[in-house]
């Protein structure tokens, strides 16, 4: 039983062999492959389906999903309740008419935890049944008759556990706690964490894939209390604190969960860690160690963990989050929480609101409980290459540069326009720029909208505007190679005059055919973003700046707010057929780069040097975020050197100003990756006993053999 | 102006980012020139003291612009591309017109206030921990001028490391050790009949360096190299302890088994590939020479 390590170390043991083997069987696709054997609930038999209203239909499926659902209890669970339903695994509702999904769940959202630990789901069901008392007879019951519904059917899903849990030997405890939680708050440790788990399962047991947020902000003061008090003891706290994590992993089947090769752990469950409450005390306490402590034995990714950091971090928690790091993986990465409340502040929340944050469920940062969220991504270089340099036609020429950049400010800003144009026309029933609106109505997602402040006291769903805060934000793609593209023009035409912009045009019309020389000096003599050089960093935030400036003065009037944020994601892969040649030296469909990242193959200084291009942009003005990958390998890291250059690069990011950082101990794959693509992996630096080498200058028997000692 | 500042020193790489020449996150400056010709040596672009040109053959393409360029006909293309390196003066016109930068010019010239601005770039990262190494090559080669550069560093209150062989004039070394945090001392064998077999100088200058520098109160990491057949004895580890646990100021020894990465490098400048295989130390050897340091008290870092 071997909990894989990337970093080819042995991971320390802490938690019971009966727990390690629960995580191991859920790991290994034991529970995710019995999900699939039942997709979903079957509607046929309803009568009149068709009449029935979206949200008839829906409270429907929610109904019969709580009633038929299969009850699962695993052997030794501490904690109980599962979501055995295969099709909310891919997004979706997991009931079916005529064999067709009838609706799509929710996502890039971090549910309301808060309120259930502390006044109890049935504190929630008292304000819906008050918020349907105010709107009898307007057009918001129908929505809160459906919140009740949602709750009935959560009633009875509890009670078929309850049922399940009552009569057979060992889970007195599961069934004890259940009889409180989560519809009365929870009382203790365990019941937290058991309240916690029984609504995240319920809401994804119902097709939705909430994210976690602030688990030791959320538990700390149960633990504490309970610790004092003598009534559990930390590893029994961390006993309990696994399951969770481990039932987290139910629905891990060796399936892509969008069918796309992404992976089948990537259902935005993301925790975070750390950081400050909203009176600006650090909220750091035993639960995030415990987190720390199962992260590093189990090696879970299911659950990706971002701690936030501050110029004032303790130094215990640096050092124990670097210790986890160092297995790899790229389960842990950092926020530099300074920077991101500035940067809501900035956007208009207020401090204490602020100081909040967490996630959607992956990185972008929310406000948990309140915010609906959804991220336009664009791809910024083929706007360049298409609109501002019109596929290279020979039409196309600029006086100067600026009379370039201009142009292509303006096409980003009309790029942007479109995509709140069509927001507004998807989402409101008047046209753009009108001061009366309305939300259309959506697809029903009541039960999401249960634990989204703002739903149930306005009696609107969460796609209808009914959280507190509505946020969709245009993320820039391709930021690296645009910069890139922009400065060796900038460079090659205008500063050196090599050739004119319309014979550069051509040569990237024909994709560098016959230019080697040209674009090898392009590669080779400029020195690009991620070098820690200023020109092209400048370039980037200038850039990045402009880009703000015009999501900034988009007036929310649709009630949305549009703060600007970076990413690709993997959108790198599926955007490269539709590139053309790049100025900077790429040519037609190749892979470029992903998030804030630089292009690949032409960073040359290492990490320190790409953050440091990273930082020079003010990342406070885009709101949502920007995400940094950083590879280093394992080799590198080890040791107690090693430890301390991981602590150093992390201070030295908040230092900076960064916003968002994820860094990834790589592993032999990647080392034979980079053997076939040197190019794409110029700052892999590899330790040789007592030096760094870069991995790619070394011979390829040499590269061989530390390949091998990576590959324990 | 300050004079200081104008030192001039030659400079083979800054690499920044290092996360093992020393604690922290260090970058570090590889000064060229040194008096040992170690057979094993994994840097020999930085042995001798004069500027060198090294071609990286797989970069080429093969363009024909260095032909042009060079005044001295020292590129030809006959089938393949030849460097001649009888006619090369190490002027770099080649490099700078090279699109491909398959030629470069090893050994470039610094002015202490140019290294600064680089060596600056990363303090953000050298936190409490981190800061700057000087290793080489010898870096006390280059005599004073390392020794100014120490002490520019810690007039801006960057920390030093230095990396040496141990091998240069005594008089630098009171000056030395005021401005330098951490030496990471090579001791490349204590057999002094093998030493000079294999380096081509004798350990007692390195040895009385040592003691003078633990002396002046010197912070000291003993780095010793372990080749498989050449110093892989137990008299050896011995001696390290003796020599680790007589000095005032020992952090621990590193041990670093050989490997043959410099192989490559050498065929860069025109050399004969100097990796031996035959050399790397057994994990069993490294295991013994650990248990005998820690037998006499010695950290193994
Ligand atoms: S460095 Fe100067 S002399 Fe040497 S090959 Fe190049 S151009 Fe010729
Ligand atoms: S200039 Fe560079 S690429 Fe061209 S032939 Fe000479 S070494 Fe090769």
């Amino acid at each position: 039983m071997i909990f894989y390590a990337p970093n080819g170390q042995r991971r320390p043991i802490r938690l019971s062999q009966e727990t390690r083997q629960f995580a191991y069987d859920s790991l290994n696709r034991k529970y995710g492959l019995e999900t699939q054997k039942t997709p979903a609930v079957a509607l046929d038999d309803t009568k009149n389906f068709e009449t029935l209203t979206p949200i008839e239909k829906y409270d429907l499926a929610i109904s019969k999903i709580a009633r038929e659902a299969p009850v699962r209890v695993c052997r030794g669970e501490l904690i109980s309740g599962a979501a055995t339903l295969g099709s909310a695994i891919h997004h979706s509702v997991p009931a079916t008419y005529r064999s067709e999904a009838i609706y799509t769940g929710v996502s890039h959202l971090t549910i309301d935890f808060e309120t259930v630990l502390r006044h109890g789901v049935g504190y929630i069901r008292g304000s819906a049944e008050q918020s349907l008392k105010k709107h009898l007879g307007s057009e918001r019951e129908p929505f809160l008759r459906s919140c009740l519904n949602c709750l009935d059917a959560f009633e009875v899903w509890h009670r078929r556990y309850l049922s399940a849990l009552e009569n057979i030997p060992d889970y007195e405890r599961n069934y004890k706690n259940l009889q409180r939680v989560p519809f009365e708050p929870a009382s203790n440790f365990y019941e937290a964490v058991q309240s916690i788990w029984f609504t995240f399962a319920f809401v994804r047991l119902c097709g939705n894939w909430p994210g976690i947020g602030r688990i030791d902000w959320l538990l700390g003061d149960f633990l504490k209390k309970d610790l004092r008090d003598g009534n559990l003891t930390l590893d029994e706290a961390r006993e309990i604190l696994a399951h969770f994590f481990i039932k987290g992993c139910e629905w891990i089947c060796g399936e892509s969960s969008f069918g796309n090769g992404s992976g089948d752990a990537q259902h935005y469950q993301n925790i975070l860690l750390g950081g400050i409450d909203e009176n600006g005390i650090d909220v750091t306490n035993e639960v995030t160690y415990l987190v720390l402590d199962i992260l590093e034995e189990l090696g879970i990714g299911d659950f990706p963990t971002t701690v936030r950091l501050n110029s004032q971090t303790d130094e215990k928690l640096l050092r124990r989050v670097s210790e986890v790091m160092r297995y790899g993986g790229g389960i842990l990465a950092v926020y530099n929480e300074e920077l991101i409340i500035q940067a809501l502040l900035k956007d208009g929340y207020n401090l204490s609101e602020a100081r909040k944050f967490a996630n959607d469920g992956c990185w972008e940062v929310q406000i948990p409980g309140k915010t609906y969220f959804t991220y336009i991504p664009f791809d910024s270089l083929q706007i360049l290459q298409r609109q501002t340099l019109d596929s290279y036609k020979n039409s196309i020429d600029y006086s100067d540069f600026e009379a370039l950049y201009s142009r292509y400010v303006n096409d980003l800003k009309k790029k942007i326009e479109a995509i709140l144009h069509d927001k507004q026309r998807l989402f409101t029933e008047s046209g753009v720029n009108t001061a009366v609106w309305k939300w259309k109505p959506q697809i029903p997602c009541t039960v999401v909208s249960l634990f989204e402040q703002g739903c149930i006291e306005k009696g609107v769903s969460y796609f209808e505007g009914g959280p507190v805060y509505n946020i969709c934000s245009p993320h820039i793609g391709g930021l690296a190679d645009t910069v890139n593209s922009l400065y060796t023009i900038k460079k090659l035409v205008f500063d050196e005059r090599r050739l004119t912009l319309r014979e550069f045009l051509k040569v990237l019309k024909n994709n560098w055919d016959g230019e080697e020389a040209l674009r090898m000096y392009v590669i080779n003599h400029y020195s690009f973003y991620g070098n820690d050089s200023d020109e092209a960093d400048l370039l980037a935030a200038r850039l990045l700046n402009d880009f703000a400036d015009i999501c900034n003065g988009i007036d929310g009037k649709c009630g949305y707010r549009f703060p600007a944020g970076v990413s690709t994601f993997g959108r790198q892969l599926e955007w490269a057929p539709d590139r053309l040649a790049s100025p900077h030296g790429k040519k037609a469909g190749d892979i470029l780069a992903a998030n804030c990242s630089p292009t690949p193959g032409s960073d040359r200084e290492g990490a320190t040097a790409i953050i440091r291009s990273y930082c020079k942009a003010d990342l406070s003005r885009l709101a949502t975020g920007s995400a940094l990958d950083v590879k280093l390998l394992p080799a590198s890291v080890s040791g107690e050197d090693g430890l301390q250059s991981l602590i150093s690069l992390m201070r030295g990011f908040v230092k900076l100003g960064g916003f968002f950082m994820q860094p990834d101990v790589v592993d032999a794959q990647i080392l034979r990756e980079a053997q076939e693509h040197p190019e794409n992996y110029q700052t892999l630096s590899v330790r040789v006993s007592g030096w760094n080498a870069r991995f790619v200058t070394l011979s390829r028997e040499w590269q061989n053999m530390v390949i091998e000692q990576n590959e324990h | 102006m300050n004079t200081k500042t104008d030192t001039q020193l030659t400079v083979t790489e800054i690499q920044r980012f290092c996360m093992h020449d020393g604690p922290g996150i260090r970058t570090t400056v590889f000064l060229k020139g040194c008096p040992l010709r170690c057979a094993w040596c994994h840097n020999p672009e930085t042995q001798k003291r004069e500027r060198e040109l090294l071609f990286y053959s797989n970069k080429c393409i093969g363009c024909g612009q260095c032909v042009k360029i060079c005044l001295n006909d020292a590129h030809s293309f006959n089938g393949n591309h030849t460097l001649d390196r009888e006619k090369c003066t190490a002027c770099g016109d080649c490099a700078k017109s090279c699109c491909s930068a398959a030629l470069e010019i090893c050994g470039k010239q610094y002015t202490i206030a140019n290294l600064l601005y680089v060596l600056e770039k990363d303090r953000a990262f050298y936190g409490d921990t981190g800061g700057i190494t000087l290793s080489g090559g010898e870096p006390f080669a280059q005599g004073c001028s390392a020794v100014t550069l120490l002490q520019a560093c810690k007039e801006t209150g960057l920390s030093t490391a230095i990396e040496t062989s141990g091998y240069f004039d005594p008089s630098l070394l009171e000056a030395a050790v005021q401005y330098t945090d951490l030496f990471l001392w090579d001791i490349k064998d204590t057999d002094d009949s093998r030493h000079i077999r294999y380096t081509g100088v004798t350990n007692i200058k390195i040895l009385n360096n040592l003691k003078l520098a633990s002396d002046l109160g010197a912070k000291i990491r003993l780095r010793c190299i372990l080749v498989n057949g050449v110093n892989t004895d137990r008299e050896h580890y011995r001696n390290i302890s003796d020599i680790a646990n007589s000095l005032s100021k020992c952090e621990g020894v590193e041990l670093l088994p050989y490997h043959a990465f410099g192989g490559t490098k050498a065929v860069f400048l025109g050399l004969a590939d100097n990796g031996k295989k035959e050399w790397i130390p057994t994990e069993q050897q490294l295991g013994t020479a650990k248990n005998i340091l820690h037998s006499y008290g010695i950290k193994v870092l």
